[in-house]
């Protein structure tokens, strides 16, 4: 039998607490969003609520809890998420504890990752799955750097630290961006040969080609899955055979959001309010026309000219993004936010692994200004009556569609 | 009226040039030859009835390589083989927006090189309190289509046909869009990152840019403040005049074409080069 798909709880952690005019007094919730909003009062016990929403993940039984790293936004308040996976670790038992990931060009340092992930490993008796990012457009405004540049800086951020976590120290990295004389970090990572390296990426086939050479797992940073989602997992599944490698479900994520009720109609009048919030306002600067859309802007993302010249011809600059959705059979179509009982839910999850046969699913349950105790409903519900049919229907799927896989997974038993 | 691609030390460098006589070198800017236009524009062909306009591309832009790493000592170096292998010991420089940051450098570095020196809404400076233009924050459409604000950042009226005509709403010419695609990346490498488009050093060594010099500001140039202007006027040592335009914004070159190619001739008339048939050795054959 092969693997089932893992599966994992994704907090973004955001601002719930926006007056109800937001979206029509204000053009963006990234970067510029003034920081006067922020209310005080209302936010004491914020983050508390949120780690202990992830804590009860752990409880339930997924796989994991995946963080990330965002700037001055409402979406996603863990500039830090190392601070918050620091707590997790203390608090949690089972669960792999996902960074998705550090944003390295924004980091003065990648021995500073490469030390902080390794004290997370220790922490969690060698939970972490570590992720790397270059940091997409609002980032680079946020802290001044020029992505143009970045790629050639994050790789060489990311091989230093995976040669900090498996080379005998100390030695001597000569690179461009980051020459050190002396890499010896203290602690070792407690995962041998190092944690599980997960990096996202888009729209960049030079992306897929590093995440291959150096065997590492594709996260795909897009919210939405209808045939391009299949048509990425095809992609890397042709390029790790370029790299004399083969594709299992293991080495490929997806994100999507859920919510889990009683009926469909439930589900919908429950999951409203916080999933509005979420697209009107979270998504307004990143997936959204409405306002300043700083995600795929020209001259922002780290991609090459003749990249960004396919852009410009398969794209479509009027075409909706997720956060124009309008109302439910927008949000249908998008495969992004899956609401609905836990039939409705588990079938479309279902389709969705048929279709592009992915292990790795991140599940964001939290949405914009959702309510613990309806956040907790939906995890609950999603936990007990989806995970297991998931795992079951996924397991037999993979066994038959990559047979060489199951073999292999029973080889080594 | 033409343009060759050379090879620069295996690069390949794009140059389009026009008319005869002395050497102008012109570095351009945003909205400007190869930062949207492919070819040469009627304020370059106006400036090419005296001289022998030489216009390349900047390392990415239009039909040039990139070059890694590309900030402004990268890009000095870049420009210095390049004259150096075009046999150019000395020219006029003349430079708009980020190309007339790297003629004012170029001027102070190699003051020997530069005949005349003419600076367009450069920026290049840091002026406290006058911040220049973030001009990939304002690149950013809204609504995914709508360049108002980019429009309104580079021209007097954003309203009007010529900022329409290079900076339209929504997805425009594909070539067009992939030179200003280019020209802002470049500009990320060169201005992106702080300082943003200027050189804090840059100022205290403008003594050294002892040539005439003629400082030329849009009034409405919301790219780079006219208080810049009034900076490099007052820090270049010979400068002649500082000419500030009425109704122009920082795209001085395509919204006064005329204008501002006569008060270039004009400032040249005035300040015949006595040095212009001194020999010089660029040094690269020994």
């Amino acid at each position: 039998m092969s693997d089932p798909v893992q599966i994992y709880c994704w907090h973004f952690m955001s601002y719930p607490h926006l007056p109800a005019n937001f979206d029509e007094k204000y053009d963006t919730g990234w970067v510029t969003v003034p920081n006067s909003l922020w209310d005080k009062d209302k936010s004491r016990g914020l983050y508390q609520q949120y780690i202990d929403q992830l804590v009860y993940a752990d409880e339930l039984g997924f796989d994991g809890m995946v963080l990330n790293e965002h700037h001055q936004n409402i979406y996603g308040l863990m500039p830090s998420p190392n601070l918050i996976a620091a707590a997790l670790t203390q608090r949690t038992k089972r669960g792999k504890i996902v960074i998705l990931g550090n944003l390295l060009p924004l980091h003065l340092n990648p021995l500073r990752v490469a030390e902080e992930y390794a004290m997370l490993d220790n922490m969690s008796d060698g939970r972490l799955i570590a992720g790397f990012a270059p940091g997409s457009g609002p980032e680079t405004f946020n802290y001044n750097v020029p992505s143009a540049g970045t790629r050639s800086q994050f790789w060489e951020a990311v091989d230093f630290i995976h040669r900090a976590w498996t080379q005998p120290g100390p030695f001597t990295h000569e690179g461009r961006h980051y020459p050190m004389r002396y890499v010896n970090p203290w602690p070792q990572p407690t995962q041998t040969p190092h944690p599980p390296i997960w990096i996202p990426g888009s729209r960049s086939r030079d992306t897929l080609v590093e995440i291959a050479k150096r065997g590492y797992c594709y996260f795909l940073s897009s919210r939405s899955h209808g045939k391009e989602t299949a048509r990425s997992q095809q992609l890397f599944a042709r390029i790790l055979e370029e790299h004399g490698d083969r594709y299992k479900p293991a080495r490929m994520g997806i994100l999507m959001s859920a919510y889990v009720a009683e009926t469909d109609a439930q589900a919908q009048a429950e999951a409203k309010e916080g999933v509005w919030y979420f697209l009107k306002n979270c998504l307004k600067g990143h997936l959204r026309r409405e306002g300043r859309q700083l995600t795929f802007g020209p001259g922002i993302p780290y991609i090459a000219p003749e990249e960004f010249e396919n852009f410009l011809k398969f794209s479509d600059p009027t075409s909706p993004l997720l956060g124009d959705a309008e109302n439910w059979d927008d949000l249908q179509q998008s495969a992004s936010i899956v609401v609905g009982s836990a039939e409705t839910v588990y079938r479309r999850i279902m389709a969705i692994l048929d279709n592009s046969k992915v292990g790795n699913l991140l599940i964001q349950f939290h949405l914009g200004n959702m309510r613990d105790e309806l956040t907790r409903k939906s995890m609950r519900l999603f936990a007990n009556e989806v995970a297991p049919r998931l795992r079951q229907d996924s397991a037999r799927l993979f066994a038959r569609e990559f047979p060489g896989v199951a073999r292999a997974a029973e080889m080594s038993k | 009226m033409s343009r060759r691609t050379i090879d620069l030390n295996g690069r390949m460098v794009a140059i389009a040039e026009a008319g005869h006589g002395r050497p102008l070198v012109y570095l351009h800017g945003f909205a400007d030859v190869h930062g949207v236009a492919g070819e040469l524009l009627p304020f370059h062909q106006r400036l090419a009835r005296h001289a022998k306009l030489i216009a390349p591309a900047h390392p990415g832009c239009n039909g040039s390589d990139e070059i890694s790493p590309c900030a402004i000592d990268d890009i000095i170096f870049h420009y210095l083989e390049l004259f150096d292998n075009e046999l150019l010991p000395r020219f006029d420089l003349v430079g708009h927006c980020v190309g007339g940051w790297i003629a004012a450098e170029l001027a102070a570095r190699h003051p020997e090189r530069v005949a005349r020196l003419t600076l367009i809404g450069a920026c290049g400076l840091f002026v406290p309190g006058e911040p220049t233009g973030d001009i990939f924050m304002h690149a950013q459409p809204e609504r995914g289509t709508d360049q108002n604000s980019l429009r309104a950042l580079l021209f007097a009226e954003p309203g009007g046909a010529l900022a329409q005509r290079w900076f339209p709403d929504g997805r425009g010419d594909l070539a067009e869009e992939l030179r200003r695609y280019q020209m802002l990346r470049f500009g990320s490498f060169m201005g992106f990152k702080p300082p943003y488009f200027y050189h804090r050093e840059l100022r205290e060594r403008l003594y050294r840019a002892s040539m005439p010099s003629l400082v030329i500001w849009g009034a409405h140039d919301r790219m780079v403040p006219p208080a810049h202007g009034a900076v490099y006027y007052d820090a270049l040592s010979s400068a002649s005049s500082l000419a500030t335009l009425n109704h122009t914004g920082h795209a001085a070159v395509l919204e006064q074409p005329d204008r501002v190619a006569d008060l270039i001739r004009e400032f040249h008339d005035c300040h015949p080069d006595e040095l212009a048939d001194m020999p010089f050795d660029p040094g690269v054959q020994s």
